[in-house]
């Protein structure tokens, strides 16, 4: 098949691909920074998945009762499990507190303290004086923070006449000898393709949460700009991380926010057992979530799940009282009712753990820039190109996200990125001309995809690989199932070469939009199982039930995975950051992870 | 402008049939409105009979069945389907709401599902929303303040104040209420719909905001705002339970108030 | 032909009219007003002794009928033509049109209100 694209092409000083919080955040400092900046999105900003984030967003305020940043700092690395860096966390539990307050000034509806202040909830993990009591450290707007959050930054965006190309996809990077020089997107409403140069692309295009069978993701995080890096022969980091979430909706895979158990909330098993206390004796229904996530499988797994197949766990809230629901939990009980057909003022909410979260990403420094292994250096940062959000890994997760740092996470990082293109591009400077060159291999990996006449639906091909990475690389995992998980997603990986595009349009061609985005996904689920298999440790969210715990000694270190064009996964390593940026704090040394 | 009959090349015609798989002994009818923009033939109705033994309880999840295992070519927007995005509103049953939220057991019959009512469609159940978006824009919808927030924390402000925000700035910009509302029909390029009425009612609401005589000056147009006449179809499909047109009417008894 | 302007331009359009308000609130004024009015003169035509001519010549010379009769007219009128008008805004997409229908309902209204009063006013003073 040949090209018979209309090409419209773009300059621009940035782009950003991706409008969540991340790249709204980056737009629009961008944009006020007078940079030319325009912001390709394939879903409307506020349909991006940051609207769907609940329970808030950490910032040691101390609104609520003594915090500090050192506090959150130590919460984060503990809660990483001592793969998180920490010069980036420091950069991020410090900027936190200017980030949220400056989210107010822009507008977000935080919910309010009696004396007028931000109002702040506990989250799991989140402890004052090192560990030792709890804090209320995470803003909330009731139970809909991202929303507040993705809209009041959206609305900053249009303050800000910043540029959106809105429906558009981003299908791959324009890599020139080792730097991006920009990107090409198909706009869905006509079918035609746009070139966009660029001095710098952000991509800030979230995790991919559906790579699994039942994840809280939308059926939109599909990691796209993952994929592009790795199409660009860079590496992905610490794939093999995705964070459980303790309480997805059984059946829906509804998300139901952390803040449940923040406000008082408690899971049960078949006894009514408060099963946390065991598992976690300090902060019981608190730990964070790869511990909670764990004591919830290990408790159905013993047989003491609920239901009539002993296969999930019962979230309480009945006991909290008419007044915190509405004021606090609109959202969820709203959804109890949708999706488990529950009255959270007089039933439990049945829960499952559900894929929520990827701690990796595309490797980057703290200032958003995407790095990479080369020559021998681990922070050989690459021209041209930054990712921010979920997208990254920079890393300041680690092996597990903490409650509410991912909100944290993509206003620190799409702020530090803007300011970090303000530092390196002068406005207006002009561009080298790309030449069809440059921008062929892109409309050859589509008019690939587009032509596709094999046998195999994309539903199909995506339905195997999400049941395959459900089974294969869940909250426990073992060396013999990874194995299996392997063979199996190599078949998977191979019939994509049998898939078929049934619809030949050019206008909202979503069934070439989807078979991209199955072809994102699956280079992504083989970095995720590959290094699953290839890391003999527990840690964090990555939980070997054949090895079963953490060895610092060899294997404190971030795994990068590359892929080549028949997703093949080479795998090499880069050092853990163990050390601060400033004196105001000191590293934490790596210790036993108790909760 | 109303208009009360279709242009000839809109009038929907009867498409195809998609019988349910062999074996399948619970199924229901599933009726959409197609529209293939490349072919340029008029809009169709296709029928598909969808086997609920498979299915998800929800319309979203029908329709996500009939892409995967029927058509593939059937094109629609969703993503978060839990109700907070906004993008999978469609009309359904003859009432606009979002797909993922709608329960399935709770349709009684067939299962007719069409675009939003009286915006262009651009393909099947994808509609033009181009027009929806720059409404919103046009209210201006950001805080505004001459009164400098304080340089190193946040402006402050009471329980009872932010919550006199609560039912205004829950809105998903689905856009279900501004189109299923008659005076939008007629209107739309000039009245500015329940959606973004209601949007800047979120900021003359919000205590921090002091630009509330300007949102009002800007209001004040027999056609912006006093197309509203109250029929209340925006506060019934709300899928989010919100009340614009409650928000429309305090925005009028402010105006009435400022004369006073 | 295809339209080039932003959204935005097109919905910005001519901007706000700073005007509506007075139109709101006088339309619901006078249906409120209508309401006793009208109870007025159901109850005063029910209590008339006869429909003939003369029975109502009589009872329209009273000073205080004449005075009601015309305040309720001129009410009504007004209202009407405030309605009327909404109604036009709704349905009638067309400016042109829409401008004279508006203008015509106006003046039949004026004209109406003219006519009733100097009716009135003719009986209650030929009396």
């Amino acid at each position: 098949m040949t090209s018979a694209y209309k090409i419209i092409d773009h300059t621009y000083d940035v782009v950003i691909v991706g409008a969540g919080g991340a790249g709204l955040r980056a737009t629009l400092g961008m944009a006020a920074q007078g940079l030319s900046t325009a912001c390709i999105t394939k879903v409307f900003p506020t349909r991006s998945h940051t609207v769907a984030a609940q329970g808030g967003m950490s910032a040691s305020l101390g609104n609520m009762g003594e915090d500090h940043w050192n506090w959150h700092m130590y919460d984060t690395i503990k809660g990483s499990d001592w793969l998180g860096d920490q010069d980036a966390i420091e950069y991020m539990c410090r900027e936190a507190v200017p980030a949220v307050i400056e989210l107010e000034h822009f507008g977000v509806p935080f919910s309010r303290t009696e004396e007028g202040k931000i109002y702040q909830r506990p989250f799991g993990g989140m402890t004052t004086n090192f560990g030792e009591g709890t804090a209320q450290r995470t803003c909330a707007a009731a139970d809909r923070t991202g929303h507040a959050i993705l809209h009041t930054l959206y609305q900053q965006s249009i303050k800000h006449h910043a540029e959106f190309y809105i429906e558009h996809f981003a299908i791959d990077l324009i890599m020139v000898d080792g730097e991006c020089k920009g990107v090409i997107s198909l706009d869905l409403a006509t079918g035609e393709l746009h070139r966009y140069q660029a001095h710098m692309v952000v991509l800030a295009t979230g995790g991919c949460g559906r790579t699994y069978f039942s994840a809280t993701s939308a059926h939109t995080c599909t990691g796209d700009g993952n994929a592009m890096v790795l199409r660009a022969g860079l590496p992905l980091q610490d794939m093999e991380f995705v964070q459980f979430h303790p309480t997805g909706i059984y059946g829906a895979g509804v998300l139901i926010t952390e803040g449940v158990r923040g406000e008082g909330g408690y899971l049960t098993n078949n006894e009514g057992e408060r099963f946390m206390e065991r598992y976690a004796p300090n902060a019981k229904d608190l730990a964070s979530r790869d511990v909670v996530s764990r004591s919830m499988t290990m408790e159905i797994n013993g047989g003491r799940g609920v239901g009539p197949d002993n296969d999930h766990i019962f979230l309480n809230l009945q006991h909290l009282g008419n007044d915190v629901i509405e004021k606090r939990l609109p959202g969820i009980s709203e959804s109890a009712k949708i999706f488990a057909g529950v009255d959270v003022n007089k039933e439990p909410i049945p829960v499952l753990p559900t894929v929520h979260y990827n701690m990796g990403g595309i490797p980057t420094n703290y200032h958003g820039e995407v790095v990479t292994l080369k020559d021998g250096d681990p922070d050989t940062v690459v021209p041209g190109l930054m990712a921010i959000g979920e997208a990254a890994c920079v890393s300041v997760h680690g092996a597990n996200r903490l409650g509410s740092n991912s909100l944290l996470d993509i206003v620190v990082f799409g702020r530090a990125a803007a300011l970090r293109a303000a530092e390196l591009i002068k406005p207006g400077s002009p561009h080298k001309p790309l030449t069809s060159e440059d921008s062929a291999p892109v409309l050859d990996h589509l008019d690939r995809i587009r032509g596709a006449k094999g046998s195999t639906g994309t539903a199909q091909i995506r339905d195997n690989m999400q049941r395959t990475m459900q089974k294969h690389a869940a909250v426990f995992r073992t060396g013999e199932s990874l194995e299996e998980g392997l063979v199996k997603m190599r078949d998977i990986v191979d019939s994509f070469d049998d898939v078929r595009v049934d619809d030949q349009n050019l206008i909202w061609n979503t069934d070439l939009v989807e078979t991209l985005e199955l072809e994102n996904l699956l280079c992504q689920a083989q970095t995720i199982i590959y290094g699953a298999n290839n890391r003999p440790e527990s840690r964090g969210a990555h939980a070997r039930d054949d090895f079963e715990e953490r060895d610092d000694e060899n294997w404190m270190k971030h795994t990068l995975a590359w892929t080549d064009d028949k997703a093949n996964v080479t795998i090499d390593y880069r050092p853990v950051h163990m050390y601060t940026l400033t004196d105001d704090c000191e590293v934490i040394p790596p210790k036993k992870r108790v909760y | 402008m109303a208009e009360f009959r279709l242009p000839s090349n809109s009038i929907v015609t009867k498409g195809k049939h998609f019988p349910a798989p062999d074996g399948a002994t619970n199924t229901r009818n599933v009726i959409v409105y197609r529209y293939d923009p490349d072919s340029g033939k008029n809009p169709r109705t296709d029928t598909f009979e969808v086997d609920m033994d498979t299915c998800g309880p929800m319309v979203l999840d029908a329709i996500i069945k009939i892409k995967t295992e029927m058509d593939s070519t059937l094109t629609f927007r969703r993503s978060c389907r839990e109700g907070i995005c906004g993008s999978c509103a469609m009309n359904i049953d003859g009432s606009n709401t979002l797909a993922c939220t709608m329960a399935i057991a709770d349709i009684e019959g067939d299962i007719t599902i069409y675009p939003l009512p009286h915006q262009a469609v651009i393909k099947d159940l994808v509609s033009d929303l181009t027009n929806f978006y720059a409404q919103y824009a046009s209210v201006e919808p950001w805080l505004k303040s001459d009164s400098p927030a304080p340089p190193d924390r946040e402006r402050l402000q009471s329980p009872e104040d932010r919550e006199k925000i609560d039912g205004a700035y829950e809105c998903i910009l689905c856009a279900c209420c501004s189109t299923s509302c008659p005076s939008y029909w007629w209107n739309s390029d000039r009245y500015l719909g329940p959606a973004a009425l209601l949007a800047s009612y979120r900021w003359i609401a919000d205590s921090r905001d002091d630009a509330t005589g300007e949102r009002l000056d800007d209001l004040e147009d027999p056609f912006k705002l006093y197309r509203c006449h109250t029929i209340m179809n925006c506060a019934q499909v709300c899928p989010k339970g919100l009340n614009p047109a409650k928000a429309i009417a305090e925005t009028k008894k402010m105006l009435v108030q400022r004369r006073m | 032909m295809s339209n080039l302007r932003t959204p935005l331009s097109q919905v910005k359009g001519h901007g706000s009219a700073k005007e509506g308000t007075g139109h709101f609130w006088v339309q619901r004024l006078t249906a409120i007003a209508m309401v006793p009015l009208v109870m007025w003169l159901c109850f005063s035509i029910a209590s008339l002794p006869g429909m003939s001519q003369a029975d109502i010549r009589t009872w329209l010379s009273s000073p205080f009928t004449a005075v009601m009769m015309i305040v309720l007219m001129l009410t009504g009128l007004y209202h009407a033509k405030l309605g009327l008008q909404v109604v036009i805004e709704d349905y009638v997409g067309d400016h042109g049109i829409r401008t004279i229908a508006i203008i015509a309902v106006t003046l039949l209204c004026a004209f109406l209100a003219v006519l009733g009063v100097f009716s009135v006013m003719r009986i209650a003073f030929s009396a």
